[in-house]
């Protein structure tokens, strides 16, 4: 049966070679662009270099305190997040790191922008970098404020040129000379919570990190033992959270969560506006525009193929065909349409994805097609052929078999 | 003619009402990226404001620490006239953390004269700021060394500011501020808007306060204008003279003109993303609407013969198709107006 379905879906689709193309256009180019959209998204939040371990991770990057109308909002102190974390039970080790921060240095009357970021020890146990050169600084580097420091590919190549390896060599940034201690690979700027061109212990910050204020510019990530361990590490924290008291009289209420991944990304700082939902919503939004007109599109273009096959229905249903066979039909020829169209969106956005690799407007990501992205792919197809195909399919069981056959 | 015509439309209504929801939907889409891009245009036309050509932004990550404040006046003041004497520096100027193009904000609301004045920007700058920016005064003065002392607090406008208080009157000498104040401020000069979110964004009113001898202790950034020669090396060279003089602080160089272009592309990278995309929505609903257009004329073929017989011309006959097409669109035209003007917002 579906054989046969095949066959006349062929047939009609060169009968009228303009419509196909129509339709295979609206398809082809719908889907490259959602396709792109998808392995964009994926990408900053489906990549987990460096925080292989994402499963076992929570991250705390802010504490917001809310008073009736005063508001403050933003990262961690060193101390508050040491201090606190480090009565928890549950986490094995807490990564404490700054946000990046820009500074200068020259060198062969040269400037070079370079991005700096204080972290502890344990923030390489709990990270998996990796090193093409080198190790990590550990402990008692930290302890004794060595000036030592880690340095991305790029900042080795803009610094050093292309000399060999360079652990052991010294970098100067901010006015201060460091030794490499190691070389990570390219983190991109989308992974905002551990981008950075060189990594340094907190002890050799030039800010005060021992001031014991709650507002500071750091961020935590908790590492439980496994899996299971992350719910209760976040009730554990939300569970101190409520006893630490607030910092002064003008606020009643200190909020603080150790959140997953996803959630910490999106976060917008305030306690009411949940970033997951806005993101969600905004993006339903723009598919379902977008979606819209080529489905509108597609609803047109095949009720008037099937009124010009008006005649071929009028036989059929002459001889006895029902109509919910007329609509399976339908239904089937249709998702073969679609399902060509999409094949041919796949070659046209791994095209695109290329070209944009190529181009490269955000350095160091690498857009790629996966099983997630053809799999929603192959979603979006299935959706288009169904909707697209059902009104018309309902219009034409309708016919009035005489109707049609006069033509 | 158009009775006959929207008799015609109306027998056909369940097909030609799919044709008209097409149109509807990509008008709202056109009127969209339109609105987005004059909105746009309108900004890119107004002027920056002021000269950002040659003007570096020194960030100082930690100001200062001392609980003297002629020590710290002093310390800054030694700072000054050391990079002032730095052959390449023409002028400088401490200011707060919302210099042009950065991300910084320092926000305020007013209500004058029962007015709600909201996003209102706070900037706080030194006498040399209108040197080191090559403001364009447009009324009045910018602050100078008389104004330390002074009965009422001053207050520097800029254009967008006055249009919402003042209207076209002239500003200077009126007192601004919140309309149950009992201080209120003098303003003594009005300055150009600048557009400090980019060319593209709407800058928002701002209003400028002179700084005093306390301002040293959270000022954290300093503008510098830098003759048009000046290179890595004059950089590096004032790199160092800050970093040696203020060991306790991060310090980083930006030049403005990078800094424009970075919040230039905030705007203008969606702006071509949403172009491609309505542009090939409209491309699909074309191709879409001259496929059917085309196989429903086809089957009229009959009824054209007819009229040809009965010795219509060409061009009527032409003409008669076009105006169905026209008046569907422009029904489509009218139903999408009365949305958006219902929906503006």
């Amino acid at each position: 049966m579906l054989k046969n379905y095949l066959k006349i879906a062929i047939a009609v689709l060169r009968r009228r070679k303009f419509f196909t193309f129509i339709s295979l256009f609206g398809i082809s180019f719908t889907l490259t662009i959602l396709m792109v959209l998808t392995a964009f998204i994926d990408k900053v939040i489906g990549d987990n270099y460096p925080d292989k371990k994402r499963d076992r991770l929570l991250y705390i990057n802010r504490i917001e305190q809310k008073g009736k109308d005063d508001m403050t909002s933003g990262p961690l102190s060193y101390y508050f997040l040491s201090h606190y974390t480090g009565m928890m039970k549950t986490p094995v080790k807490v990564a404490i790191s700054s946000g990046f921060s820009g500074t200068n240095t020259y060198v062969n009357n040269k400037k070079i922008a370079v991005n700096y970021k204080y972290t502890n020890a344990d923030y390489w146990d709990v990270m998996d970098y990796d090193f093409t050169e080198g190790k990590p600084f550990n402990k008692q580097q930290v302890d004794n404020a060595d000036h030592v420091a880690i340095i991305s590919e790029d900042m080795k190549k803009q610094y050093f040129g292309d000399a060999g390896p360079v652990v052991g060599k010294y970098i100067e940034a901010d006015n201060v000379n460091y030794r490499v201690l190691g070389v990570v690979k390219n983190v991109p700027l989308t992974s905002y919570m551990f981008f950075s061109d060189i990594y340094l212990p907190y002890t050799v910050s030039k800010a005060d990190y021992k001031g014991k204020g709650y507002g500071g510019g750091y961020m935590g990530v908790l590492m439980g033992a496994s899996k299971d361990d992350v719910p209760k590490m976040q009730a554990e924290y939300e569970n101190l959270m409520k006893r630490v008291p607030v910092e002064s009289k003008n606020y009643q209420h200190l909020y603080s969560h150790a959140n997953t991944f996803v959630r910490s990304y999106v976060d917008t700082g305030n306690e009411d506006s949940s970033g997951v939902f806005i993101v969600i919503t905004a993006i339903s939004i723009f598919v379902f525009i977008f979606m819209l007109l080529p489905t509108l599109n597609l609803v047109n273009i095949n009720i008037t193929r099937i009124m010009e096959r008006s005649s071929e229905i009028g036989v059929r249903k002459a001889f006895g065909a029902s109509s919910q066979t007329l609509v399976y039909q339908f239904i089937v020829e249709n998702l073969i349409l679609t399902l060509l169209g999409g094949i041919i969106g796949t070659l046209l956005s791994a095209i695109a994805l290329c070209g944009i690799n190529s181009v490269n407007p955000i350095a160091n990501l690498q857009l790629s097609i996966n099983f997630t992205v053809l799999f929603i792919a192959l979603l979006v197809c299935l959706v288009f052929g169904f909707l697209s195909g059902v009104y018309p399919a309902w219009r034409m069981s309708k016919l009035n078999v005489v109707t049609a056959l006069k033509g | 003619m158009f009775k006959h015509l929207f008799k015609l439309i109306w027998n056909k209504k369940k097909q030609n009402f799919l044709l008209m929801t097409e149109m509807l939907v990509s008008f709202m889409v056109l009127f969209a990226v339109f609105t987005l891009m004059v909105y746009y245009y309108d900004n890119y036309k107004k002027p920056m404001g002021f000269k950002y050509q040659d003007v570096w932004v020194i960030n100082i990550s930690n100001s200062y620490q001392t609980k003297n404040t002629d020590s710290l006046d002093l310390y800054y003041e030694t700072l000054r006239k050391t990079i002032k004497a730095l052959p390449q520096v023409k002028e400088l100027s401490f200011v707060s953390g919302n210099v042009p193009f950065s991300k910084r904000i320092n926000q305020s609301g007013l209500t004058f004269k029962g007015k709600h004045i909201d996003h209102l920007n706070n900037f706080t700058a030194e006498d040399s700021y209108k040197e080191t920016m090559n403001l364009g005064v447009l009324e009045g003065r910018w602050y100078n060394k008389s104004d330390a002392v002074s009965k009422y607090k001053l207050v520097v406008i800029d254009a967008d500011l006055k249009e919402a208080t003042f209207g076209k009157e002239p500003a200077v000498g009126k007192l601004l501020g919140n309309d149950d104040d009992k201080n209120k401020m003098k303003v003594i000069g009005v300055i150009q808007t600048i557009k400090r979110n980019g060319d593209y964004m709407t800058a928002g009113p701002g209003f400028y306060f002179r700084a005093d001898t306390g301002s040293f202790r959270w000022l954290d950034k300093i503008l510098v204008r830098v003759s048009p020669g000046a290179d890595a090396a004059f950089e590096g060279k004032l790199y160092k003279t800050m970093a040696g003089y203020m060991k306790n602080s991060n310090i980083e160089i930006e030049h403005l003109t990078n800094k424009l272009k970075d919040a230039n592309y905030f705007a203008v990278i969606p702006m071509i993303v949403l172009s491609i995309v309505s542009c090939f929505l409209v491309i699909n609903v074309a191709l879409g609407l001259f496929g059917v257009l085309w196989y429903n004329i086809n089957k009229r073929k009959g009824e054209i013969g007819l009229r040809r017989a009965i010795g219509a011309s060409g061009n009527s006959v032409s003409s008669q198709l076009v105006m169905e097409s026209m008046i569907l669109a422009t029904l489509s035209l009218i139903i999408g107006s009365f949305l958006l003007y219902n929906f503006r917002c």
